[in-house]
């Protein structure tokens, strides 16, 4: 039967690239914003699905700590990105477009 | 062969995630998508717990999910005055095939190395070397000892990071403008519920020496208590202005670098604590990075430059 | 030594916090932190040369569970060529900063990209790669809509997405890795790889997230908006240092950590891309109307002269050669970090007086600014690869080994690329010289000027005079 590692790791992948195909087609800005997160929760997935060493035995807290790291970087990144949105759609109401 | 109820749940969860991104990323309404985007973050933190990630399953929910929905929703009201998000143009037939076929190409090529790489080993990886160690860390919760010492340098940067996008949100113009004050009932939980995360947030940063948690599930929770306060009416969330203002952004990094480098006694590396004295340093490196990590978190949600962040060069315009 | 790698990284990152808690003092905070870090580089510089590489584990924990920094000469060529163009961005900055308002946006980013820079070439850890990109990348995108100018937020806010795309991909490489060899360390990984599925695709995860932050063509679209619409001191640290990081990265996992999985077809494939890179962004640049986006795509095609590079290591065989080659690519990459920065700073000084940048109109600047068009004229000189510059020796011998090597496409590449970046480069010269009396000084703004004019000089006199050295310390280290 499946592992439990196998099965979410390749539900990671799969996640990852649901995030990557939406954030090439996708043309609003929050749209791939969300893409971008679910590709990084689907790498993230990977990483834990690795780390998990059965029920008995301890996880690798390692890739623990990287996910970790990874969720507050990308929280970091989305930030930055929706405040440069909000200054573009600001700014468009003043008349230049495109 | 057993059904193991294990393996029910595990698919269940799997179906469950999927069916969430698929609906989270194609749906016509962008506060639809949020939503699910942030239902979306709840059960991946239910996943984490599953695979024996409690740490990650606490960050997830209050930084993955709690925080960057926030941020998610404030951005849905920075639209073009009056307008909805106006649906966007599709895109011609060939692109999407082709960009489909790639990605499907991708996908199955990194799921069969993925399994080739996972069958080929399936070793304790670094988990036996902090094991091994892990008495010497200072912690007892291997996640925080990682994190803390271990690989301490990634979390300075990470802090280093955090600093940097709040840097680019500040420059990038004003604060959203404060919210009217709440009615009645807002302000009654705003004054239950912000107490009782400060209070979770001491508890979760002091108990993630030894169980799940520590500083940064800490932040999180006091700038959960920091936006919650903001929804009822309050301007900046509590912060002081100013000088102490800038200073606690850079606390975090700036106590974790100093007692980084002053680690460099004699012969030793960045960042080598000495042994005897590595709890309580990692402790006090803690405190700081919450606090920072609690200010960043606040005031990019924001959204902008608080008046408060210089108000001695707030002349001009923004 | 591990003092001198702790403080390279280390000093950067206190003048960011020093600066963003006292806005009103960012301009002397920035100053100093660039010349200590500088102070701290040319130590390790010199640790480095005399007693060879060295590692540092952190924390003092054991390889594998530490993280490791690595200072070899190439990183510490590196580390030097941004040091030395980060003294002349900064003092440039701090006039084209002049207002307290700007500088204190300005100088605590800049510190923290100057960070990232350093920690990323000193890192041998994966995941600690990872951050570091990280950090660079929100740094750089930051001080890319700095001026708050539509286009510019527009390019920035691509830039991002773009950025984020390929750090992803790089970390989905390095969990791959993970999951088939147990650890993040660079020299373990190179011990433990082997040519399977996973050592494969996690390769070209990797390799497909940092050429996408390097701007190899075809991924290279999001670049010249970027380059082009950012204040003039960040498009030179963005031209001449940030995408050098991308670059420098994959040369590193090419040749220490996947050197036996390179499959001759994926190093032709590069090849190929450098190639195209080189012709496309030529071409761009010779049609571009304004200065920064000539220079922008110039940067495109100059990236692409790197990559051949690193295509012909992987076809030649180990020794003098391969010395040979590893050595030309470090002077092509150094000889264009200097020129580029050089290149846009003067574009900087120009676009101040005359308000704009466009070509067509450049009628006279020689004449009002006499230094400034003498430094476009150098850099201008080591970006075709003429003598005396550092790009002619790198070009010779990338030439001599595609030669060596059969590989007639690229030279007939290279020579065009040289012939167009003529093209383009003797267009804006040709522009430049007009009618008017020339101004009475050579310099007219002079800690504007100055920067622009010594990158200048040295991309092409001292890299080029001096360039036997960088052999001569090849062979040291090897």
């Amino acid at each position: 039967m499946l592992e439990t590692s196998t099965l979410y790791g390749l539900l990671g992948i799969v996640l990852a690239s649901l995030g990557l195909h939406a954030v090439i087609l996708q043309t609003d800005t929050l749209r791939r914003v969300l893409a971008i997160n679910i590709l990084g929760v689907g790498v993230f997935l990977v990483f834990i699905a690795t780390a998990y060493n059965g029920p008995d035995a301890a996880p690798d807290p390692v890739p623990h700590a990287l996910v970790l790291t990874g969720i507050v970087v990308a929280v970091a990144a989305t930030a930055l990105a929706l405040a440069l949105r909000r200054r573009l759609e600001s700014s468009a109401e003043d008349g230049d477009d495109e | 062969m057993s059904f193991d109820a294990l393996l029910i749940l595990d698919v269940l969860l799997a179906a469950l995630l999927l069916m969430l991104a698929i609906a989270a990323l194609h749906s016509h309404s962008m506060h639809q998508s949020i939503i699910l985007f942030i239902v979306f973050g709840l059960v991946t933190a239910l996943a984490w717990a599953r695979l024996k990630a409690p740490d990650v399953a606490l960050a997830e929910a209050t930084i993955g999910s709690g925080v960057a929905g926030a941020l998610l929703l404030a951005a849905l009201r920075d639209n073009r005055s009056g307008s909805a998000i106006t649906p966007s143009p599709g895109r011609p037939a060939w692109q999407v095939l082709s960009v489909t076929y790639l990605v499907i190409g991708l996908m199955l090529t990194a799921a069969w190395a993925f399994l080739d790489a996972h069958a080929n080993n399936s070793g304790p990886r670094l988990g036996g070397l902090v094991q091994a160690e892990l008495a010497n860390s200072g912690v007892g919760n291997p996640v925080t000892a990682v994190l803390l010492n271990f690989r301490a340098f990634d979390t300075l940067l990470e802090l280093a990071v955090l600093l940097a996008a709040l840097l680019g949100v500040l420059l990038l113009g004003p604060a959203r403008p404060a919210p009217r004050p709440a009615g009645p009932v807002v302000t009654q939980l705003v004054a239950w519920l912000t107490p009782l995360l400060i209070v979770s947030a001491g508890y979760v940063l002091w108990v993630g020496a030894h169980a799940p948690g520590g500083a940064f599930q800490a932040g999180a929770l006091l700038a959960a208590g920091g936006i919650i306060m903001r929804l009822g009416g309050s301007r900046y969330s509590g912060l002081p202005s100013g000088f102490w203002m800038r200073l606690i952004a850079v606390g975090g990094s700036g106590v974790f670098l100093f007692v980084g480098l002053a680690a460099m006694s004699g012969d030793a590396s960045l960042l080598q604590y000495p042994r005897d004295w590595a709890g309580t340093l990692i402790l006090l490196i803690e405190i700081f990075a919450t606090l920072s990590i609690a200010a960043s978190l606040v005031l990019v949600y924001l959204g902008g430059r608080p008046d408060a962040w210089a108000p001695d060069q707030e002349r001009g315009h923004a | 030594m591990n003092e001198a790698m702790a403080l390279t990284i280390a000093l950067p990152l206190f003048g960011a916090l020093a600066a963003a808690a006292w806005p009103g003092r960012s301009s002397v905070i920035g100053i100093l932190s660039v010349l200590l870090s500088g102070a701290a580089v040319t130590w390790l510089f010199t640790l480095v040369m005399t007693h060879g590489e060295a590692y540092q584990l952190l924390g003092g924990w054991q390889a594998g569970l530490a993280i490791a920094l690595h200072a070899d000469f190439l990183a510490a060529v590196m580390l030097l060529l941004t040091a030395l163009v980060a003294l002349a961005i900064s003092v440039y900055a701090t006039c084209y900063f002049r207002s307290p308002r700007d500088a204190a946006r300005f100088w605590p980013l800049w510190l923290l990209l100057l960070a990232a820079l350093n920690g990323l070439f000193l890192s041998a850890d994966l995941f600690n790669l990872y951050v570091t990109l990280e950090l660079l990348g929100l740094s750089a995108v930051a001080l890319t809509a700095l001026s708050g100018k539509r286009a510019a937020i527009r390019a920035a806010l691509r830039y991002l997405l773009v950025g984020l795309l390929g750090s992803l991909g790089y970390l989905a490489g390095v969990a791959i890795l993970y999951t088939g060899f147990g650890t993040l360390d660079m020299q373990q990984v190179g011990e433990r790889i082997a040519v399977d599925p996973a050592s494969e695709i996690a390769l070209i995860l990797m390799t497909g997230g940092l050429l996408l932050k390097t701007a190899l063509f075809p991924l290279h679209f999001w670049l010249p908006a970027a380059h082009s619409n950012a204040p003039a001191p960040v498009s030179a640290a963005l031209s001449a240092l940030v995408v050098k990081a991308g670059f420098y990265l994959v040369l590193r996992l090419w040749t220490e950590v996947f050197a036996e999985a390179i499959s001759p077809q994926g190093a032709m494939l590069i090849g190929l891309l450098g190639c195209a890179a080189i012709i496309w962004g030529s071409w761009q640049a010779l049609k571009a109307e304004r200065l920064k986006l000539l220079a922008a795509y110039s940067t495109v095609a100059q990236l692409g002269y790197l990559f051949v590079g690193l295509m012909l290591l992987f076809t030649t065989p180990m020794g003098q050669d391969y010395e040979l080659v590893l050595g030309a690519i470090m002077l092509m990459a150094l000889t264009h970090g200097f020129a580029k920065s050089s290149l846009f700073l003067a574009i900087g000084v120009v676009q101040q007086r005359a308000g704009h940048d466009r070509i067509a109109e450049l009628d006279g600047t020689s004449q009002r600014l006499p230094a400034t068009t003498f430094a476009i004229a150098l850099a201008g000189t080591a970006l075709i690869g003429l003598p005396p510059s550092g790009a002619f020796l790198g070009k010779w011998h990338l030439l001599s080994a595609s030669i060596d090597a059969g590989q007639w496409l690229l030279v007939l590449v290279m020579s065009i690329g040289s012939l167009l970046a003529a093209a383009y480069v003797f267009r804006v010269l040709g522009h430049a010289f007009g009618n008017a009396a020339f101004a009475s000084r050579p310099v007219n703004m002079a800690l504007q000027e100055w920067p622009a004019l010594a990158l200048g000089l040295v991309a092409t006199l001292l890299l080029g005079l001096g360039s036997h050295w960088i052999w001569a310390f090849l062979e040291i280290s090897s």
